[in-house]
């Protein structure tokens, strides 16, 4: 298996030998959960029927089979401007993905994948939830040669013209070396997330009694053990306290191992306008975009980003998915973490004729800033009533003292509400504890929204919205509190800007 | 990047904005009214059956018939306050009293269209225009109780300009 011919343009090819090991593996994780409770519940019940190791292996071949006739049964022919894939036994698909229409490239594999020199190939398109065609899975060399292809737009000439050398390796805009992976981890904090899907993964497989009873259970035996010790409220409170920071540090070395597992070998490369992200310590991910696809680009900024001095470059882009977002496959992170100083070159640098950041944002009225802390206002209201109602005590009004923060981050975050607009592109930026900037080409806006609720018509503003396509997860390109006038302007000079230009996905 | 482009005059409204036509208003209360209706009724229901009151049912209606004479009046208003306009580049549409809203979708960003009329929209003369756009936030602008005419013109005049996009494969 390891002679395979290169794949040649115009000839029908097969996935790789071994294709339909991964297909089944794809299979039974899909099924990991029903197998696992096939196999430890229904085992202790189905001891008198004596078929039962007969259905196991019965399941097991289907399983088998479905996946070697999937390998049998799927071919690709790679056209001058298209891929074409044939599918299917009984119910046959033939599909024409032209690669004008390829948005994304994304090449993944996993430790097993690597064990086996193979990769899967994803490429999607502007539709859909689910990628285009999923091969599964290349030799690795295939693999990044029909990845080439398809940057090349199919055409063998351009990419036989192409230097190698040149074409696979590019200019690196950004590394992450070790210490920038710590930092990662140290921000993005994710092993709390982990913890709590854990934690709900646990109590959806195992019967709740169970989980819940093991848990009173730990929680008697710490108790238990507190007590035996007999120790003073001060000691309490100190060991209690010491615990809870020993638990915190704990979750941070697990955010910075998963920030290392995550983003090891973190390379963000630029070939012929493609720009290109690899990384992945166990699991390797190489996800490519043309960077006329993107179709807006975000900076973020949190309270622990500025502790680092660090910032986050994430781009939109679309299809992939909600599911594709979260698997981490999806390339949306250009930069997870660099100074702002290389977030501003790396803005510059791809988007030449932006001037960043604009010498001048033009402001929002801040005309009834404090609306923003209206939300508070009525939580901590209410939950300070039922606490003085409950207790009686004083120190149910505690949580009142929220509200000068909330009113100061509300004026700050409106006096920060900025807009600019160039003769291509608009850019926004809000928030002030956690900040946030956001750029979009002028013709890649989708739609506009004006908004006005009861008070912004009492105070004379009003809330702009564009849309652009993929920004899900991001903040919304949002102006709240212009002008009424000014805003009704923006509007009209916006919508012309975009009657102007064609889309271009 | 400082000035943005100074503001043209603003186009004249050559196309005012444009009311359903009435007889969708109706329908549009009767809707709404129903859904209220139930939300209420059944939002007093739950609380009374939980607590053994006597005079559930009573009461069930009472908040029902409530629901129903607030949901006619604002289904009624918001029949009344919704515009639509098309003009030169883009679709308006208005919204809303207490909550306003103004959406505009430029015609050269409509990727596909839909006219949905349920039996009681096709006894009454009336459609549903859905424009699909490939925003994330604003992927539909639907347009409710449009005269059947009008949203099959809508529908003609919008789709004209996907046939010229010389994009399409």
């Amino acid at each position: 298996m390891t002679d395979l011919p290169p794949p040649l343009p115009g000839e029908e090819q097969r996935l790789h030998p071994w294709s339909w090991l991964f297909a089944l593996q794809q299979q039974v994780q899909q099924f990991l959960l029903p197998l696992l409770a096939l196999v430890v519940f229904g085992s202790r019940r189905d001891d008198d029927v004596p078929y039962h190791h007969w259905i196991s292996t019965a399941v097991v071949v289907a399983l088998v089979v479905a996946a070697v006739l999937q390998y049998v049964s799927y071919r690709y022919r790679i056209g001058t401007d298209a891929l074409s894939i044939r599918s299917g036994i009984f119910e046959r698909t033939r599909r024409e993905i032209p690669f004008a229409r390829i948005h994304n490239v994304v090449v993944h594999q996993n430790l097993l994948h690597r064990m086996f020199g193979v990769a899967v190939l994803r490429l999607e398109s502007a539709a859909g939830d689910k990628p285009e065609a999923e091969m599964r899975v290349l030799k690795l060399d295939q693999a990044l040669e029909l990845e080439r292809l398809i940057r090349h737009g199919g055409s063998t000439a351009a990419a036989a013209d192409a230097d190698p050398a040149a074409a696979s390796d590019g200019q690196v805009l950004l590394t992450l070396p070790l210490p920038e992976l710590i930092r990662q981890g140290l921000i993005s904090n994710r092993a709390m997330v982990v913890i709590a899907a854990a934690i709900g993964a646990s109590y959806q497989l195992f019967p709740r009694q169970v989980t819940s009873d093991f848990v009173e259970e730990q929680g008697r035996h710490a108790f238990g053990y507190a007590s035996q010790l007999q120790l003073g409220t001060l000691t309490l409170v100190i060991s209690s306290v010491l615990l809870l920071a020993f638990a915190l540090l704990l979750m941070r070395l697990l955010s910075i191992g998963l920030a290392i597992v995550q983003y090891h070998g973190f390379r963000l490369i630029e070939i012929d306008r493609r720009l290109t992200v690899e990384r992945g310590l166990l699991t390797r991910v190489r996800s490519s975009v043309a960077r006329r696809r993107i179709q807006a680009w975000t900076l973020r900024e949190g309270a622990l980003h500025r502790l680092f001095k660090r910032r986050q470059l994430r781009v939109d882009i679309v299809g992939g998915g909600q599911q594709q977002e979260q698997d981490g496959r999806a390339l949306k992170e250009l930069a997870p973490l660099a100074t702002p100083a290389t977030c501003d070159t790396l803005l510059q640098h791809l988007l030449p004729e932006l001037q960043w950041p604009p010498s001048q944002w033009r402001p929002v009225t801040s005309r009834g800033w404090w609306r923003l802390c209206l939300p508070a206002l009525v939580l901590t209201g209410i939950l300070s009533a039922v606490l003085v109602y409950e207790t009686g005590r004083w120190f149910g009004l505690l949580p009142l003292l929220w509200l000068p923060w909330s009113a100061l981050n509300a004026y700050r975050q409106v006096t920060r509400i900025g807009y600019s607009i160039d003769a291509q592109r608009v850019a926004i930026r809000g928030g002030w504890w956690n900040r946030w900037w956001r750029v979009a080409e002028l013709d890649k806006l989708q739609a506009l929204r004006l908004d006005r609720s009861p008070l912004d018509r009492r105070f004379g503003t009003a809330t702009l919205t564009l849309d652009t396509a993929g920004a899900g997860g991001a903040p919304p390109l949002q102006l709240r509190f212009l002008d009424e006038a000014q805003a009704h302007a923006l509007m009209a000079q916006l919508e012309r800007e975009m009657v102007r230009r064609k889309l271009r996905w | 990047m400082t000035e943005p482009p100074a503001f043209d005059t603003p186009l004249p409204d050559d196309n005012p904005w444009q009311p359903l036509p009435p007889r969708g208003a109706l329908f549009a209360a009767f809707g709404s009214a129903l859904s209220m209706a139930l939300l209420f009724g059944i939002a007093c229901l739950v609380p009374m059956l939980v607590s053994q009151q006597t005079h559930w049912l009573l009461a069930a209606s009472a908040a029902a018939l409530a629901g129903a004479l607030l949901g006619a009046w604002f289904g009624w208003r918001r029949h009344r306050l919704t515009f639509w306009r098309l003009d030169a580049q883009s679709l308006g549409v208005r919204r809303g009293h207490m909550w306003q809203s103004e959406s505009h979708v430029p015609i050269s960003r409509v990727q596909h269209l839909d006219l949905r009329r349920g039996p009681i929209e096709r006894a009454a003369g009336l459609a549903t225009l859905i424009v699909h756009t490939a925003g994330t936030r604003m992927n539909t602008v639907a347009v409710a109780g449009l005269a059947h005419a009008d949203a099959e013109h809508l529908r003609d005049l919008l789709a004209r300009q996907l046939d010229h996009d010389d994009d399409a494969l």
